[in-house]
This record gives structure tokens, C-alpha cells and sequence, in this order.
């Protein structure tokens, strides 16, 4: 295993190395390759101000819970669990439970992002002005938006990278 | 220009977009925020979209940078088809704004309207051809069910003649098009003119 390959999520998710063909079409793309490893890292960088990375993590882990991406569900919830995260809470978030929650905050944002998997056309301007009304700043709703919509294009490449490697390992 | 095609609620007229909260004044705009607005598109700096997504400028960064090299890229997917999965994902989705870029972008590289007219009308049986019939397939299962995208589906792209490249460049378009969408959807609306 080379260095590179341990640190791009969606290789390590998929279970790409060099020596499968697979490997070797995603990075004639190298440049989308770097760029979605950049964008995560930047939308899950601890010193992000604003939302927390707790928080972040339980936007990912719902938006792949109710995709569903059973790959992705399992990653954000690792990332959970290395973070300390309480397990009541995240099981809360799993089962898909969070109207339960007691955190206002938390609430309104992991609603807007049930929204924004399950129909996006639902969430219209009553939906995005909630935010500001649970006190998330105008920098903090670009983050959740960007955050949910990053995920739902990383579910999408790792499912269909996914379904080309199993292709290769059939023939 | 092209004919105006209006299909339940879809169209491929010249929309524009207004954001629902606050945008980034260009007077009050970092040096960050100005550079990467220069780079995400040419006419970011008046577009209310990127003049919202650039609060968070290291991330707008990133996106624009996947765009461009999944939607513009040499090589591999022609770009028409690269625009047509762009149009099926913003089709089923509902979103209108997407969909109409994408549309006209589709007419300008393929010079026919053909299969716009079907995806708007009914994505599920669209594709004039069957190698669009397949790229239509393709992106709606990719779509509608991550998870259950299984290696026959990619058999039948290849069976339709595209190269592992090509194909890659559709999961790509299609993917890119999940994240757009829930941007321009989710953020602001559709100014029909």
C-alpha cells in the first residue's frame, strides 16, 4: 500500500489498490480525485469554525443512513465513535430518531438534511430560513449545505467505483 | 437560438437565480474570496450562487475545481453526454434551474434537442438512442439507489460500447449533479424571465 492510497477516503472505502484496473481508471482523473479528497477534508476540518465536528459528522451519518450508503454510514460512524462522540447520540442519529433530540440546534440542522437526501425539492425557503432561526450564522448554512451535498456525491462514486471493481473481480 | 421547450414545469430557457439569505458583498470580499470567485466560473462575481457559496471560500474552492475537471475535461465521455446525465440527475431531482443550464448546454455540444424533449417528458423512457437509453438508465439508478448499483449495470454500458473512462466520467456527472443540485435547490430559486 502506498502512502496516497491510505489517505484518499473514497480508495480506501471502495478497496482500490494500483494493481486492480479499477485503481487505474479513477486516476486518469487525478485531478477529480484530488479535489474531492480536498473538498472533505475541508468541509471535516476540525478548525472549521462553526459547526462543530461532531456536528458535521452527524449531518454525514444521517445523510448516508437515509441514502442509504451502508459503506459511508459505517465510515462516518467510526469517525464518530475515534471522536468520543456519545453512543446514545449516535445511535439516536442512526435510527433516525433525531426529532428526539433535545439539542434545538441539532435538531433543525439534521432535519434540514433529512430534507435534503430523502426530497430535495422539499426544502424550499421555509426549510433554509429554519437555520438562521436556530441561530446557525449565513456561513454556517453554506457549510451544512455544502456538507450534505458533498456527501451525496461521494455516496454516488464510491457505489458506482464500488460496482466496477466487482465487475473486474468477476471476470 | 434554439426552439423554447417548456415541458412540465422544466424548461430550457435562460434562467436566472436569486439566493434566499445574505450573499457576500464583492466591497467587503477578502482577497480569498475575490480569487476564488475568479476561478470558479467567469461570471461568479454577479451570480448570486457563488456570491452565497463563497462565505465558505476554501470549499467553494474545492467544488469548483471538481466541476470543471469531471464536467470539461478532454477526453473520455463526450462532453453532450457528460451534459445529459447532468439534465436526467436535475430532472429527477426537480431541479429547474439545473436543468435548464444543462439542457442548453446539451443543444449547444449535440445540436439537437431530441433527447431533452424526453428526459423532460419522462426520464424513466428517454434516450433517442440506445447508447443514451443506457447513459438515462445509468443515471437514474445512480440516483435514485447508490447502494444497489451492481456490476450488470455497468456490463450494460460497456455493452453499449463505452470504455471504463467514459463510464467513469458518467458516475462522475451524475455524482456531481447529487451535489449541485442540492445547492441551487436548497439555497434559493429559479427567476423566470
Amino acid at each position: 500500500m502506498t502512502n496516497a492510497q491510505q489517505t484518499d477516503t473514497i480508495d480506501r472505502l471502495v478497496g482500490l489498490s494500483p494493481t486492480l484496473n479499477t485503481y487505474s481508471v479513477r486516476h486518469q482523473r487525478d485531478k477529480v480525485v484530488a479535489a474531492t479528497q480536498k473538498s472533505e477534508e475541508g468541509l471535516f476540518d476540525p478548525t472549521l469554525p462553526g459547526l462543530t465536528l461532531a456536528e458535521r459528522l452527524l449531518v454525514a451519518l444521517l445523510a448516508c443512513t437515509l441514502t442509504p450508503s451502508v459503506t459511508c454510514a459505517a465510515e462516518y460512524r467510526n469517525r464518530l465513535l475515534a471522536l468520543g462522540t456519545d453512543h446514545a447520540l449516535i445511535d439516536t442519529v442512526s435510527t433516525g430518531a433525531f426529532n428526539q433530540l433535545t439539542d434545538a440546534r441539532l435538531r433543525s440542522i439534521l432535519t434540514f438534511t433529512h430534507t435534503l437526501i430523502t426530497d430535495p425539492v422539499k426544502a424550499d425557503k421555509a426549510a433554509l430560513q429554519a437555520l438562521p432561526k436556530a441561530g446557525l450564522s449565513t456561513p454556517e448554512v453554506v457549510t451544512l449545505a455544502q456538507l450534505i451535498a458533498f456527501v451525496s456525491y461521494q455516496v454516488r462514486v464510491v457505489a458506482g467505483l464500488k460496482a466496477m471493481k466487482l465487475l473486474e473481480q468477476q471476470a | 437560438m434554439s426552439d423554447l421547450i417548456e415541458i412540465k414545469g422544466f424548461t430550457n430557457a435562460t434562467l436566472g437565480w436569486k439566493a434566499w439569505l445574505d450573499v457576500v458583498s464583492l466591497d467587503s470580499a477578502t482577497a480569498e474570496q475575490i480569487a476564488v470567485l475568479e476561478e470558479s466560473h467567469p461570471k461568479a462575481k454577479v451570480s448570486d450562487y457563488y456570491l452565497f457559496l463563497v462565505h465558505q471560500p476554501e470549499v467553494l474552492k474545492q467544488r469548483s475545481v471538481a466541476f470543471n475537471a469531471i464536467m470539461y475535461a478532454p477526453g473520455g465521455m463526450p462532453r453532450a453526454e457528460r451534459e445529459l446525465g447532468a439534465t436526467v440527475v436535475s430532472r429527477l431531482n426537480g431541479c429547474v434551474y439545473c436543468a435548464s443550464v444543462h439542457a442548453q448546454r446539451f443543444e449547444q455540444l449535440a445540436k439537437r434537442t431530441d433527447a431533452v424533449i424526453e428526459v423532460f417528458n419522462d426520464p424513466h423512457t428517454a434516450g433517442p438512442s440506445e447508447r443514451e437509453r443506457a447513459i438515462v438508465q445509468f443515471s437514474i439508478a445512480l440516483t435514485s439507489a447508490p447502494d444497489a448499483v451492481s456490476p450488470a449495470d455497468i456490463q450494460a454500458l460497456k455493452d453499449v460500447g463505452l470504455t471504463e473512462l467514459e463510464i467513469l466520467d458518467l458516475m462522475h456527472s451524475v455524482a456531481i449533479f447529487a451535489w449541485a443540485n442540492r445547492l441551487m435547490l436548497n439555497l434559493g430559486e429559479p427567476v423566470f424571465p
